[in-house]
């Protein structure tokens, strides 16, 4: 350990105040220059039935049954050292949400000359009604629905049925029971939900104090002996340097909105983490056949969610250094110094399945999510309260009878 | 699980009353009904349940470093660990100082 200045009244040591050096170039251009709106042909036999193979994570053409995919994103941009990280690094399709940009975008059909217009809340193509090309969203508006990259789906539908049928089966016994008889797993829904993924170079200082128990022994008389402790108490100061690779934060308002007793959005941030480092660049056609929810956040509205992240991880990464205060810690402030980071906006892909309960005049939406690269599961299975509480009176029931049997055969 | 946490706590009851427990060994019943309650309600809904990202992200930290000094003694607590002990609870967020 090295020194740091003495322990203040109630402050951290000082600082380093230097401000970052701001990168020479803060925005990343992650546009698919390849790629317009409108109609985008099969690179082999230019038909427009294009969606994605979620088995091999490969873009294939429907017609001629031609796979590709694009290039991954952290390919096509300068990663280097995080560790030097500095300023505030934004890709292309994270910058700040222009609120008059609408969700309806108008595109000309190539094959027609149609106009058809695509609602980029919900998806990001549609099919010509009058010479049936598809037309799909690709080039960056601001309006949040278009990110820097996504990630395909490599779990497909079947497996997610199996998955959620296999999450709920366990949980059936004292299930609601329309929860019950209206499960369906093959109403699973693929959605690719809205991320901000973050690289962070960072310091934090923590202080506060620890206890060393120095003297165990017993104090008192008869019936009234108490266990009774010495101890010293230690002014703890921490300061760690590091960097998080990969931070994945909501950029839905709605889904970061985590309040068990309104809805179950803990739920789809359990599946966390996905494999970012895979997602590729975009290309709409990524999302055909799936649903999309579009992106609200802005980096200036989710940098204290990142900064809250931070923390916990630098008490996390300082834990180890006092484990010798075997009578714990307490930690009174806490301090971090951000010195780069760099935001890219990302679709991931989510099988999501929805029960919606409404019990007394409450309505809550239930989900049992499916992270769609690792197949990770977690869900919430409302319970009928009856059931549970019968189960639980019977056993508090059988316990009792024992404890009473036993307490009358001893006395 | 409900045979799991009937077996505890029967074992419990049994080992206290064959020595003669007392009473309070009563309180097991009703502490059993809601621990069976409690306990099923998390396992269905998982409302405590988030992304661990303190240890699923990639995090490269360098040597902790810091400072001890001994302040004070405490003699004779029958507290047996330190008041509004935090050291595992990361995520509960303290006074904010500026950077």
């Amino acid at each position: 350990m090295t020194n740091l200045p003495p322990p203040g009244e109630g402050a951290l040591p000082a600082a380093n105040n230097t401000p970052p050096e701001p990168t020479a170039n803060p925005t990343i251009d992650t546009r698919n220059e390849r790629l317009q709106d409108g109609i985008n042909r099969c690179p082999r036999c230019g038909a427009t039935e294009i969606q994605l193979r979620p088995s091999v994570g490969m873009l294939v053409c429907l017609f001629c049954r031609h796979e590709w995919a694009e290039a991954r994103l952290d390919e096509t941009i300068v990663n280097g050292d995080l560790a030097a990280l500095r300023g505030t690094t934004i890709g292309s399709g994270a910058s700040n949400i222009d609120t008059g940009a609408g969700s309806l975008i108008t595109m000309k059909c190539a094959g027609c000359g149609a106009e058809v217009v695509v609602n980029t809340t919900e998806q990001m193509g549609a099919r010509c009604h009058w010479c049936r090309h598809v037309l799909t969203v690709n080039e960056q508006v601001p309006n949040g629905a278009v990110p820097d990259a996504v990630l395909p789906f490599a779990i497909t539908h079947d497996a997610a049925m199996v998955k959620i049928r296999e999450f709920a089966s366990k949980r059936r016994l004292f299930a609601d029971r329309a929860f019950v008889r209206g499960f369906k797993p093959e109403n699973v829904v693929g959605v690719y939900m809205p991320y901000l993924v973050v690289d962070a170079n960072a310091s934090a200082d923590v202080a506060g104090f620890g206890e060393v128990k120095t003297r165990q022994y017993m104090r008192g008389t008869g019936d009234n002996k108490d266990i009774v402790y010495d101890a010293d108490v230690y002014d703890v100061q921490r300061h760690v340097d590091f960097t998080a690779d990969d931070l994945t934060i909501e950029a839905s308002s709605e889904r970061a909105q985590m309040n068990a007793a309104l809805n179950t959005n803990n739920v789809i941030n359990t599946i966390l983490p996905f494999d970012t480092a895979n997602a590729v660049k975009w290309n709409a056609s990524y999302l055909t056949g799936f649903t999309s929810e579009k992106r609200n956040q802005d980096v200036a509205q989710t940098t204290p969610k990142l900064e809250d992240q931070l923390l916990s991880i630098a008490r996390s990464q300082v834990a180890s250094s006092v484990d010798r205060y075997d009578r714990g810690v307490r930690w009174e402030r806490e301090r971090v110094q951000v010195h780069g980071t760099r935001w890219v906006a990302m679709y991931l892909p989510v099988w999501l399945y929805s029960h919606y309960q409404e019990r007394g005049g409450k309505s809550m939406v239930h989900y049992i999510a499916v992270n769609g690269r690792t197949g990770e599961v977690m869900g919430s299975v409302p319970v009928s309260t009856p059931r549970l509480l019968a189960a639980a009176l019977t056993v508090g029931t059988v316990i009792e009878g024992i404890v009473i049997a036993m307490l009358g055969a001893s006395g | 699980m409900i045979a799991i946490l009937l077996s505890e706590l029967t074992s419990g009851a049994v080992v206290a009353a064959g020595s003669g427990g007392p009473a309070w060994l009563l309180i097991l019943g009703p502490a059993g009904a809601g621990g069976l309650y409690y306990g099923l309600w998390s396992y269905y809904r998982n409302t405590s349940k988030s992304h661990s990202f303190e240890r699923e992200t990639r995090i490269e930290a360098k040597p902790v470093t810091g400072h001890d000094a001994k302040v004070n003694e405490i003699k004779g607590t029958t507290k047996s660990g330190i008041d509004g002990d935090n050291g595992t609870d990361h995520r509960k967020r303290v006074q904010r100082l500026d950077p």
